[in-house]
């Protein structure tokens, strides 16, 4: 909300307070104050046009001014013709900065003298008009222009949900005046004085469908209102706050929400079908032609001001155009009324349209706030547009406002701020805030919260309000502390120990990445892995509305970004959830969220180099696996979306499936424009963690080993792992270790044949081997080999 | 050549002249070889002298053998002791050339931050707590206070996937699970993790984004505790002269409520262009657990208080390395990542 400064002074003596204190105060005590424009028109005087000829020379139109400024006369040339003769103007003499930051200098334009500037209402940061120069209203030659304008200071503040007080000026220079310990000039007006027709001759007949939708409504007449302009100063005001000026009886009831946070709107009575008004929810297929050019399509849900043929109004959030008030208007309807919060929310939201209006109901106003402001509103609209004020106003009052007392212990205070504050203190803080204190028996505290704070309702809100005012940079910091005698131990946090797989990953060449988890569910379709996808349903955009069930899209597409920003060689991977609906459940149940490891690396041009990616990923996932301390994965054949048909390996730990390894399928790779091969893996990690072990120790070897390599001719289509486990069943106890290191395919090897070597690592735990034992063994392996595989041996 | 000192002289005088190991090696060989070496040459027709004479050849030739040894290691160690102190012209390298790069990949920077976080906070005794991303409406809301129609709802514009269910908007439901399960205070946890929220994307804020919330309950907790806390936390990130400000605000979860400033680290809170002439820089808020949200965790408030505060990651981060824009931190720009 922008706060003027300069409206605050109404209500409270800011004498010595400049604007960056008071933003200061208000900050402490909660009314944040985000930036501050400052308007300082201390330099600016008034000057009065004695003359104006158009300049001869200069190719733009100029024209030069006398301009008589109190004890001289001075020239100054402007590009605006409308500082006719006997305007009063604002002046900047050189040297001085004018408000929007230009500095004024003497000049020559074309062979003219200038000394200073005629200011326009933009160059003074009061307006938006910047075609003209600002015309006076009044003022003295000489004089600051402050004697007519004050200065200002905008202060654009964030009001918080609870203090929908605070949403006008009255409710922000309380706090002021609470925080600076200031008494208030004025609070709530007093009763206004309206003179007028006989009473009850023509009242306005008020119906209220649903209490709990409208807890009050006042209508109030006020007849022979001349509307016109507002003047200059509510119009200064307005502007100052970011809303339009449109004519006097709408300025008024802008302005006193602006001032007092209540919301009120003017019907032109003669437009309303008879003086009655009915609060009730649209009919279907009613609509609305708003204020704001548009017509409005209403639902049954949302609340409407209606007369007796049609809504005129939607609640609380915007009036209609046929029922405004127009220069013809002579008998105007004042509403000030109080609508529930979340149906003004709720409506608000439906029509896409928040209103100043809207915002403040939104949050919960005080009903007993609609006749302060309807007074207010009323005794403006008397002194500045004439017109009668009705004596009697309808008054629908079904769910008065009820006091809400608080009990409050008052060491409670010192209990949980944590400092003392001396009882007097709190005492005086309470009351500066308008609180009701009343000292009981007992010591405790019996306390009324003033009208317009319906968020106080429990002991601690008074601590709040205490501690605000006291100052919580006088509680000093403390770490907690007592004797415990129950505690939780320490162990490490899940994340923390998967970083022993970001240090193989790092090791490997491959960077962290974190990606969204709002995918395009498209995408998903397309790559087919939209099974168990959990769709949102109020996407901010079709590019984010679905939670991702695999890391790899959002990987693929993170190596894409690289590619085209000219990254060619790319390793990434990412450790985050993938969301997947239970197949099954009712709808409305929570997803399964399992913690995935899931990588991607470049893997050149040819079979022969993808290949090798997927052997060398296949590493560094045994690497991620061995630094968990879990038992090795085993590799089994499988076929998978997203991966090469042929190049693809289900991932198994103890039996259980994690995911997928192997090269992409080109498809996924061509679909996402990456040329050439790429490798990926994903698997959960979760059972990794769980399988995690402490490391045992084993005792080093104590006789050495013997080595001895094996060249297995096969067919194609037997698995190296088929093989390994083969000759580790066929070795018996003496194999200590056995890993295929080459797959050789050419001379000496069939066609449809290949040839897999082998390093076998043979060892005794009590003796030497002989290479007669070593042999005898060998043999033994070829045979069976020979048997179960038809394996031949190259020498 | 039968003479034992000519030749030794001659060895001797030989080993002198040598300039490298090479050379002592040939040298060796010619005078020491075990065959035909000059030194066992000396020996041959020993069997045709007296025993006398034997006697006397041996000793002579033992004695040239000891002493062309001697001048061997001697001119060795002439010889290793020269190159050593050569090195540094032989063997010198350009020291200048760039190292051979290594394969190594980077720890994403928004994990060595939450690192850092939980490292300070687990040193106080908190403890990671971690919960679901899709969350039930009560966890999210109702539990924390924030009942529906609440005007603070507007501060949690939530991605639904129909009615009651969405992705949670903060990681308190965290705290109220936590609460549910641990039961008997007292109770320190930490609550990492990802949060989402209906902004749309941004230079300082995103749908999707990353919060780590702590909650302690226990016996006569105080603002004051609070204050020291997010104190000790935001010094051990940062550095001990930086400054915490509590100001108050509001949230429905929390009684009293504030948010929490850190003073500028580049103008240590005069103000500057980088805190925009504030002198403090907006992390995250705070407050006393509202005696509510402690009932819904089955915590009896007459007996215990807490406090909790909440910050995003990603702001942390962005004040720690000078990053300007948030959606860096997803976009996975390699350039952008090798930097931390």
């Amino acid at each position: 909300m922008r706060i003027s400064y300069e409206w605050l002074g109404d209500f409270v003596d800011l004498d010595g307070v400049t604007p960056k204190d008071a933003a200061e105060v208000l900050t402490r005590l909660g009314v944040e104050v985000e930036s501050m424009t400052v308007v300082d028109l201390s330099q600016i005087v008034i000057g009065k046009v004695l003359e104006q000829k158009p300049h001869p020379k200069s190719r733009n139109p100029l024209w030069i001014h006398q301009v008589d400024l109190g004890d001289h006369v001075q020239q100054i040339i402007a590009g605006a013709p409308n500082a006719v003769p006997g305007s009063l103007v604002p002046v900047a003499l050189p040297g001085t900065t004018v408000p929007n930051g230009k500095v004024v200098k003497d000049m020559n334009i074309a062979g003219f003298k200038a000394s200073g500037m005629l200011c326009s209402a933009e160059e003074l940061l009061l307006g938006e008009d910047h075609a003209g120069i600002l015309i006076l209203d009044r003022g003295k030659p000489g004089d600051p222009l402050t004697s007519v304008i004050p200065s200002q200071a905008i202060m654009e503040a964030e009001i918080t949900s609870n203090r929908p007080d605070c949403m006008g000026h009255l409710g922000v220079a309380r706090e002021l005046a609470a925080g600076l310990d200031r008494p208030m000039k004025r609070d709530f007006m007093p009763a206004f004085t309206g003179t007028a027709d006989p009473p009850g001759r023509d009242l306005v007949k008020v119906s209220i469908d649903d209490p709990d939708l409208c807890s009050r409504y006042i209508g109030g007449v006020i007849k022979g209102v001349r509307v016109g302009p507002s003047p200059d100063w509510m119009q200064r005001r307005l502007r100052a706050c970011g809303v339009r000026p449109i004519n006097n009886i709408v300025d008024i009831t802008n302005y006193v929400l602006l001032e007092y946070a209540q919301p009120l709107h003017a019907f032109d009575l003669a437009r309303l079908s008879g003086p009655a008004i009915h609060v009730r929810r649209a009919r279907a297929n009613e609509k609305l032609l708003a204020l704001d050019g548009l017509v409005r399509d209403l639902t049954s849900d949302m609340l409407v001001i209606a007369d007796a043929l049609r809504p005129v109004a939607v609640a609380g959030v915007i009036g209609g155009e046929e029922t405004a008030v127009t220069t013809a208007t002579r008998d105007i309807l004042l509403e000030s009324a109080n609508f529930n919060g979340p149906s003004v929310r709720q409506t608000s939201r439906a029509l896409g349209l928040r209103t100043e209006a809207s915002a403040r109901f939104e949050r919960a106003l005080p009903p007993e706030l609609a006749l302060a402001g309807a007074r207010r509103a009323a005794s403006l609209i008397a002194e500045l547009a004439g017109g009668s004020v009705h004596r009697e106003w309808a008054d629908v009052y079904p769910r008065p406002q009820q006091p809400v007392r608080v009990n409050l212990r008052p060491a409670l205070i010192d209990d949980v701020l944590g400092t003392h504050v001396p009882l007097e203190e709190a005492e005086s803080i309470l009351k500066r805030l308008n609180f009701h204190v009343k000292v009981m028996g007992d010591g405790e505290w019996d306390v009324l919260p003033p009208v317009f704070r319906l968020d106080v309702t429990i002991p601690e809100d008074l601590v709040e309000e205490v501690g605000r005012v006291y100052g919580y940079d006088r509680v000093p910091p403390t770490l907690p502390g007592r004797r415990h005698e129950r505690w939780t131990p320490a162990s490490p946090s899940l994340d923390r120990r998967l970083d022993a797989i970001r240090e193989v990953m790092a090791g490997s060449g491959y960077t962290e990445t974190w990606n969204p988890a709002l995918v395009p569910g498209r995408k998903l379709e397309a790559l087919r892995i939209a099974a168990h996808a959990m769709r949102v349903s109020n996407p901010l955009s079709d590019d984010m509305d679905t939670l991702r069930t695999s890391l790899l899209p959002s990987l693929i597409e993170a190596m894409t970004l690289n590619r085209d920003r000219g990254r060619l060689e790319v390793r990434i991977y990412e450790i985050a959830e993938a969301y997947l609906a239970r197949v099954g459940e009712r709808n409305g149940a929570q997803p399964e969220e399992p913690l995935r490891l899931a990588a991607i690396a470049s893997a050149g041009e040819t079979a022969d180099e993808g290949r090798d990616a997927v052997y060398r990923l296949k590493s560094v996932l045994d690497g991620c696996v061995a630094a968990m301390a879990a038992p090795p994965c085993a590799y089994d054949r499988a076929s998978t979306e997203l991966f090469h048909p042929g190049r693809c390996a289900a991932v198994m730990l103890d039996g259980r499936q994690l995911g997928y390894i192997g090269e992409l399928h080109p498809t996924v790779t061509a679909g996402a424009g990456i040329d050439g091969r790429v490798v990926a893996f994903e698997i959960d990690v979760e059972p990794v963690v769980a399988a995690s072990r402490i490391p045992r120790a084993q005792p080093l070897p104590r006789f050495p080993g013997v080595q001895r390599d094996l060249a297995v001719i096969v067919d194609e289509t037997v698995a190296a792992g088929v093989l390994q486990a083969a000759i580790k069943e066929l070795a018996g106890d003496l194999l200590e270790q056995v890993r295929a290191f080459d797959e050789y395919r050419g001379t000496q090897v069939p066609d449809g044949h290949k040839s897999v070597a082998f390093t076998l690592t043979f060892r005794s735990p009590e003796r030497t081997l002989t290479d007669a034992e070593v042999d005898k063994v060998m043999s033994e392996i070829k045979q069976g080999l020979e048997k179960r595989h038809r394996a031949r041996f190259r020498e | 050549m039968n003479d034992p000192s000519a030749l030794t002289a001659d060895a001797v005088e030989a080993i002198g002249k040598s300039q490298t190991s090479a050379e002592l090696e040939r040298i060796e060989v010619e005078y020491l070889g075990r065959k035909s070496g000059h030194v066992s040459k000396l020996l041959e027709g020993i069997g045709r002298l007296s025993a006398d004479e034997r006697a006397v050849l041996g000793k002579a030739v033992n004695e040239a053998k000891r002493m062309i040894e001697g001048a061997l290691a001697a001119r060795r160690s002439q010889l290793e002791a020269t190159r050593l102190a050569d090195l540094a012209e032989t063997e010198a390298i350009d020291v200048t050339f760039p190292g051979r790069p290594l394969e190594r990949g980077q720890i994403h920077v928004l994990t060595q931050v939450r690192r850092q976080i939980e490292t300070v906070l687990e040193s106080l005794g908190y403890q990671v707590e971690l919960g679901p991303e899709v969350e039930t409406e009560w966890f999210n809301f109702e539990a924390l206070n924030i009942a529906a129609g609440h005007p603070a709802r507007e501060m949690w514009d939530s991605f639904y996937f129909g009615p009651g269910l969405l992705l949670r908007a903060h990681t308190s439901p965290v705290q109220i699970h936590a609460m549910q399960r641990i039961k008997e205070p007292p109770i320190y946890i930490i609550t990492p993790g990802r949060c989402y929220r209906r902004d749309a994307p941004e230079a300082t804020r995103l749908p999707y984004f990353s919060q780590v919330e702590g909650l302690a309950v226990d016996k006569g907790l105080t603002v004051g505790d609070m204050k020291g806390t997010l104190l000790f936390m935001i010094q051990s990130l940062y550095g001990r002269e930086r400054k915490v400000r509590v100001r108050p605000s509001f949230f429905p979860f929390t009684e009293p409520s504030f948010e929490f400033d850190v003073s500028c680290g580049i103008c240590g809170g005069m103000g500057c262009k980088s805190c925009r002439h504030k002198g403090w820089l907006e992390v995250g808020g705070c407050g006393m657990v509202h005696p509510q949200v402690l009932r819904n965790g089955g915590i009896d408030p007459s007996q215990w208080n807490g406090y909790a505060w909440g910050f995003g990651i990603e702001r942390m981060a962005m004040l720690k390395h000078d990053v300007d824009d948030m959606r860096l931190f997803y976009e996975s720009d390699l350039r952008f990542l090798e930097q931390f």
